[in-house]
């Protein structure tokens, strides 16, 4: 297991750079993981990703297919790789707190 | 190139890399990534990482192999593979693949024709290590000392080598810096399979020491056969996705969708790779549109790992292979369908209808075919409406190894894009002397540290040369071209290469499967159903 800091806090994450507890996650979470994307602060748009991602995984317990979250959000895929450059499952997932998506995905 | 890496150099008790490819002159590409400081940078190891983890090779890490306690986790650590090693080369504990093994130990000329073969040795600029006979000089070396405990006359005669912890670690990664492409055992003039030698120690470091990459073991097959899928998806959470996935290709296409779920007798089982339902869910809403279309009796399975073809072990471990093959197969008992039909996933096929040979027997020993041969017949029976000038733009096919070298399916998929296609192109080499990917063996998957560097500037740099000159007279962006790759895992390596290249965003180069071109032609289908959007 790795750490990294952010912002001055420490946080334990895998090979990924994905936490490796997603219980630990909050707001404040999520603006330092940002960092790791290039993204200082969070706007409405990235947070209105993460939101969605979030609950769904509260509720499925793993990430939502992608084409579900542009049809929640609104965004067309291209849009959410402009907010997060590595993508939905390595860049938004990871701001959300989510575990690395797994599978041939 | 400095002096050649020597098998020796494995054992080396310093923890530095024997190698390092992230600072080497790689291969050249052709235009527009001919000028090699445009290309990106491969980034190097944290010192983080280099402190933390064992198995010190070429400047990347696949495994993430802790550092043994001391000189006794060491001692035991080498007492287990060697132990591994005899079982390698025992009837009772390699049933699966003892013949060819010890074939390709007892023959091999040392030619190097199966180097010459290999994208990755190539790519490398000719990196020693890469080699298809580096890996098995070891294992042959080791085989003839320890298993055949030839001695001193051994040593003269097939070389020495020093078994330590160093030599173990470092062959471990080694055996992740292969696709298990098999382009190389093609080649072999005398029959050797250096591809298999990389399978069979990927199979001795996991079922003897727990050895494996995350990726394909803990949230690979272990999750597979808990949750029922890789991906993590249970029965409730699929049906739901492609419940969602019907809804959306009926808006799409103007027709009615539905897949059929758990219908018992029916013709055909279709079983999909998971990853396309997540990922690429447009890939098996084209299935659900065709066979419909074709008037197919068809299902898909709710059971335990029924709606996930993956089965990862096929590239590390034997026995993790045979549980999930053998749910696969219950699946479709319990339905009494006729057959199962894989979807566009080749590691997929080779699992379930070439190797599982080995392990389905009496009624769990159900007919299996490819979803290319099934395509095939549909297109060729005229059942379908199709218009090629939907299609009018570039297409080129690549030729996913386990599907095409392995089983020989080359044409099936070349008579459907040849009568749908108008500007199809062939790569060069095509079919069964196709390139891998760059993913292949699992690797489409893999991206801790800085190991996605290795698999798209290594691995995948053979597969961006063939596409760049397949599209090399229509490079400009406002023509779209497409590349069909059907299978999963060759989609994710494109989809992760086109991106980190930059053709995507400057050159307009799209990926997908057969099933969309397919459908994309279909005249009872509203126009447009390939949307030449990122995805």
């Amino acid at each position: 297991m790795a750490t990294i800091v952010l912002n001055g806090r420490t946080y334990a994450v895998d090979e990924d750079g994905f936490l490796e507890d997603p219980t630990i996650w909050n707001r404040e979470v999520a603006e330092d993981l940002a960092t790791t994307e290039g993204i200082n602060g969070l706007n409405e748009d990235q947070w209105k990703v993460v939101a969605y991602l979030r609950e769904y995984y509260l509720q499925a317990g793993m990430a939502p297919m992608i084409r579900k979250l542009c049809k929640e959000t609104g965004f067309k895929l291209a849009q959410i790789y402009e907010m997060f450059p590595s993508g939905p499952a390595k860049g938004a997932c990871k701001v959300a707190g989510l575990p690395k998506p797994t599978g041939c995905v | 190139m400095s002096r050649p890496t020597r098998v020796s150099d494995l054992s080396r008790r310093d923890r530095e890399e024997v190698t390092r490819i992230d600072k080497a002159p790689l291969a050249p590409l052709p235009p527009p990534l001919d000028d090699p400081a445009a290309l990106p940078a491969f980034s190097s190891l944290s010192d983080q990482a280099r402190e933390r983890y064992d198995g010190a090779l070429d400047g990347t890490i696949a495994l993430n192999l802790p550092v043994p306690s001391g000189p006794d986790e060491e001692r035991t650590l080498v007492a287990r593979f060697l132990a591994g090693l005899d079982k390698l080369f025992e009837r009772e504990n390699n049933w699966m693949f003892l013949e060819p093994l010890v074939l390709t130990m007892e023959h091999c000329a040392k030619c190097q024709t199966c180097s010459e073969a290999c994208h990755v040795f190539e790519a490398a600029g000719g990196e020693d290590i890469y080699r298809p006979t580096f890996r098995a000089e070891i294992l042959r070396r080791l085989y003839f000392k320890h298993v055949r405990t030839g001695g001193l006359l051994a040593a003269w005669h097939h070389g020495d080598i020093t078994v330590n912890w160093p030599l173990v670690a470092r062959l471990a990664e080694l055996s992740y810096r292969c696709n298990l492409c098999r382009r190389c055992a093609q080649a072999c003039p005398l029959g050797a399979d250096n591809g298999l030698v990389t399978h069979e120690l990927r199979k001795l470091f996991s079922q003897e020491m727990g050895i494996a990459p995350k990726e394909l073991h803990d949230n690979g097959s272990m999750l597979q056969l808990r949750a029922g899928s890789s991906t993590g998806m249970t029965p409730a959470v699929v049906r739901d996705n492609v419940e969602f996935i019907d809804e959306d290709i009926g808006e799409k296409t103007g027709l009615e969708v539905k897949t059929p779920w758990d219908v018992e007798g029916a013709d055909v089982l279709l079983v999909h790779n998971a990853g396309e339902i997540m990922a690429w869910p447009e890939n098996p809403g084209a299935f659900a549109v065709i066979l419909n279309a074709a008037g197919i009796s068809w299902t898909m399975s709710s059971e335990l790992a029924g709606y996930d073809s993956i089965n990862y072990g096929l590239w590390y471990d034997d026995a993790q292979f045979a549980r999930v093959a053998i749910r696969h197969a219950e699946a479709a008992r319990r339905l009494k369908v006729k057959k199962i039909v894989l979807g566009e996933c080749g590691h997929a096929h080779k699992a379930l209808m070439v190797v599982a040979d080995r392990v389905l027997s009496g009624d769990l020993d159900i007919p299996r075919e490819s979803c290319l041969t099934l395509f095939r017949d549909i297109v060729a029976s005229g059942r379908l409406k199709l218009d090629p000038s939907r299609n009018d733009f570039p297409v080129t096919l690549h030729d996913p190894c386990n599907v095409v070298r392995l089983m020989g399916v080359v044409e099936p998929q070349r008579e459907i894009l040849r009568a749908i296609c108008p500007q199809f192109r062939e790569m060069a080499p095509r079919g069964v002397d196709n390139y891998c990917c760059g993913g292949g063996s699992g690797f489409a998957i893999m991206s801790g540290h800085n190991f996605r560097d290795w698999r798209l500037q290594v691995a995948g740099r053979k597969k961006v040369e063939q596409v760049l000159e397949a599209f090399a007279d229509c490079l400009d962006p406002s023509i779209p071209k497409y590349i069909c790759a059907p299978c999963s895992n060759c989609k994710g390596q494109f989809r992760d290469a086109l991106e980190y290249f930059g053709l995507w965003r400057d050159h307009r180069i799209l990926y997908g499967g057969l099933a969309e071109l397919i459908v994309n032609a279909m005249t009872d289908v509203k126009p447009g159903f390939i949307e030449w959007e990122w995805h």
